[in-house]
């Protein structure tokens, strides 16, 4: 699914929008509260999808993908809501590291980010010769693991992301408030502090 | 047990249009039966506003909804879940974003005011705006509407002002104004359905943010759910059966309905329950859905469908939205979903290269929490080189300084875009799914297009560093697939050849069935279409009351 057609998807102007993952099971909660080890990626699983996420969200000033464990999330989501796409990851990554051979001599995790970048921009087009696997195209992988990114960095931490509100630091998002009493209409206009549920004003 | 199952009326659909009439029956002395598909959510249940679980994995609303959805009849049919409804006690008002419009009054008569169009099924609707507008005062107080009744000079006349004072403003909904009234526009409070202050025996608001698409932990949102529901419980008179999931309206050998069967998801049972009338208030995609499953000897395509229409002129309305950054906070992550509009630019004016038009307000949806920000605001943004890496990071550390607009546009009917039965794909329960079939009309696609343009400029003239458009349907390759705005599929008119019910609401080949809900709308009009709902509902019940007092039904 490209980025245009999830625009299209999510268009509705409430809440439901485009669901590659719909199978409700509250499960991700307990198995993040569980543990912070794979569930069902493999340790060299594990290790190429955190460096898709280190690309999608790189560390510069502020903490990145690598930082809020965003791999960590897709790890437990993959073990439960969005099992349905672990196939996506199992044929995908392998041929990821098959073209990171193929151009540049190594395996992904292992690349310069320059050269991963290419490889990931080249499966971003979906123009990528020598893809292989005819159940998922590059193009729908890599938007799959973009958009799982995102979610691990920006999810409330009891996802097993965003640790330590990582991910809301960045983008400055105070956290959820519908038990903490809102916001004053000063707080609306910037003529009042805003603390944040991590104690912080942002 | 025999006394209990004595109804006069069935009503299928808690939400808008079923809340209202269910109140008012009951109000009357009538003993009502509501099926509602989806459990009884209880306030407590929405104080977690997560929005992995609520926005993105759709968890408490509506976790069984399929549907399929197609271009047109030659394209490939998609299954998922495309319209944002909730399937609970209070139906899809318990999540709406409480925007509350009166139409204008050409908004009643678009095919006197415009003419045939080619390839539309433009219609006047059966009544005007004069009477509807004494049940859009009461809807408006009632439901607690927060506004400024004198301050859009664009809007319909009105004889009495709104209950509740406007809400505050955030920093985006200043900057929106100033940007507007540079412009020469008239910006003005957006009317809302939510609590300014204390009202009705509901709370003032507490601008926690997570508004539209979200259960009001404390009721402060006027909805069905919070106000209309719990009074007709206290009247001992409605038996509300939550998780009841109608699936045929069954027809005696009379030819009138003779009451509803629906599956009781607990049990997986299926029931049924009979009743005088039936009311159907399922939205636009359920009902006409409904109708539609409902064949029989006497009513082979289908309930009430003699017209052949049940089911055709699904709009949508045709969103489009641009997003602002400015050099500080917004605020948008506070306060309710929108808090200013304008309605200069609402008026149909040929010489734009489109008929018809649409409000334009200040809003939160892809701005107001930060997954919707980096993946819905974030997709189309241009001042990054992709939608990854380190230049989109700096896109992210915006959220705080991005707001974002809307125009509300009203799309025009066509007979082709239409919801029927899916005859491939079933559901959970074993239903075949409802299958939508809509494409976007070239007038909408021109109106999208001139919107987009006058959006910019309001961020441009407010002071907007950056500005893009992130939501735009200008090629018939980007469809809109569902939507939260259902109207249409079962168009009221006083001809029984080109529209499936009366001016009542009542349907023209059964006369103990009555459908109450956006299906009825002929044309969508250039505003959120709930408040037209509710007055519309309130009209039709102060119809049955008295003409079934007389005995007249």
């Amino acid at each position: 699914m490209d980025r245009r057609e999830f625009v299209g998807k999510s268009a509705v102007l409430g809440t439901t929008f485009w669901l590659l993952w719909n199978v409700p099971r509250p499960n991700t909660l307990r198995a993040a509260a569980g543990s912070t080890e794979p569930l069902v990626l493999s340790e060299e699983e594990w290790r190429t999808v955190e460096a898709i996420t280190a690309r999608i969200i790189p560390t510069d000033h502020d903490p990145g993908a690598v930082e809020a464990n965003c791999v960590n999330f897709i790890d437990k989501a993959l073990a439960h809501e969005d099992a349905d796409l672990l196939p996506t990851y199992r044929e995908g990554l392998p041929a990821m590291n098959r073209l990171a051979v193929e151009r540049f001599g190594a395996a992904f995790a292992e690349l310069e980010p320059d050269r991963q970048d290419q490889v990931l921009v080249a499966m971003e087009s979906g123009q990528v010769s020598g893809w292989s696997p005819a159940s998922v195209t590059s193009d729908e992988f890599f938007e799959t693991v973009r958009s799982h990114t995102f979610i691990g960095f920006l999810a409330d931490p009891k996802y097993g992301g965003n640790r330590d509100f990582a991910g809301w630091k960045v983008v400055g998002y105070p956290g959820p408030r519908h038990d903490l009493g809102g916001y004053t209409p000063a707080q609306m206009i910037g003529e009042e502090r805003i603390t944040a549920i991590w104690g912080a004003e942002v | 047990m025999a006394r209990r199952e004595d109804f006069d009326a069935c009503v299928i659909g808690t939400g808008a249009g079923g809340g209202v009439l269910i109140d008012q029956l009951t109000a009357a002395g009538f003993r009502v039966v509501a099926l509602q598909r989806g459990p009884h959510l209880r306030n407590k249940d929405f104080v977690d506003d997560d929005e992995l679980k609520i926005a993105l994995r759709d968890e408490l609303f509506s976790p069984d909804q399929l549907e399929t959805w197609r271009l047109d009849e030659n394209s490939p049919t998609e299954s998922g879940r495309f319209n944002s409804v909730a399937h609970c006690v209070g139906g899809t008002m318990v999540h709406w974003s409480a925007w509350s419009w009166r139409f204008r009054p050409d908004e009643f008569r678009v095919l006197s005011t415009e003419g045939p169009v080619e390839g539309a099924s433009l219609a006047d609707w059966p009544i005007d705006y004069e009477e509807l507008e004494p049940y859009y005062e009461r809807a408006e107080w009632d439901f607690g509407i927060s506004g400024d009744a004198d301050a859009n000079p664009f809007g319909a006349p009105r004889r009495r002002g709104y209950p509740n004072p406007p809400h505050p403003d955030r920093t985006a909904s200043l900057r929106f104004k100033e940007g507007a009234r540079k412009l020469g526009y008239h910006p003005f409070p957006t009317p809302t359905a939510i609590n300014s202050r204390p009202y009705g025996g509901r709370p003032g608001c507490i601008y926690g943010g997570a508004c539209g698409g979200y259960g009001c932990p404390i009721g402060a949102k006027g909805t069905t759910f919070a106000i209309s529901l719990p009074k007709a419980q206290r009247t001992g008179r409605l038996d509300l059966r939550p998780n009841s999931l109608a699936f045929e309206i069954a027809v005696g050998r009379d030819g009138r309905a003779r009451g509803v069967r629906y599956i009781d998801q607990t049990s997986g049972e299926e029931c049924e329950v009979s009743a005088r009338h039936v009311f159907a208030c399922g939205n636009a995609v359920g009902t006409p859905h409904l109708l539609l499953m409902s064949r029989s000897g006497s009513f082979p395509d289908g309930l009430a469908n003699s017209s052949g229409l049940v089911g055709r002129n699904l709009m949508l309305h045709l969103f489009t939205a641009a997003s602002f950054a400015f050099d500080g906070p917004g605020y948008s992550f506070t306060g309710i979903e929108t808090h200013a509009a304008i309605d200069d630019l609402h008026a149909s004016d040929p010489s734009r290269g489109f008929i018809r038009g649409g409000v334009i307000a200040e809003q939160s949806y892809s701005v107001k929490q930060p997954m919707m920000h980096a993946l819905v605001g974030g997709s189309e943004y241009p001042g990054a080189d992709r939608a990854w890496g380190a230049s989109f990071k700096d896109y992210l550390r915006m959220f705080q300084n991005t707001a974002s607009v809307l125009v509300v546009g009203e799309d025009l009917p066509m007979e082709s875009n239409r919801v029927d039965v899916d005859p491939d794909v079933k559901d959970d329960y074993g239903l075949p799914v409802a299958r939508m079939t809509h494409r976007q009309h070239p007038n909408d696609l021109a109106m999208s297009r001139w919107y987009s343009k006058r959006l910019l400029e309001i961020g441009d003239a407010g002071g907007a560093l950056e500005k893009w458009v992130t939501l735009s349907f200008t090629e018939e390759d980007q469809p809109m697939k569902g939507g939260s705005h259902l109207h249409g599929t079962c168009r009221m008119g006083d001809d029984p050849g080109t529209s499936v019910l009366n001016r009542w609401c009542r349907s023209h080949d059964v006369p103990n069935l009555w459908v109450v809900d956006g299906s009825v709308f002929p044309t969508s009009g250039g505003y959120n279409p709930t408040l037209t709902i509710l007055a519309n509902a309130y009209r039709v019940a102060d119809y049955f009351v008295t003409e079934a007092k007389k005995g007249a039904l």
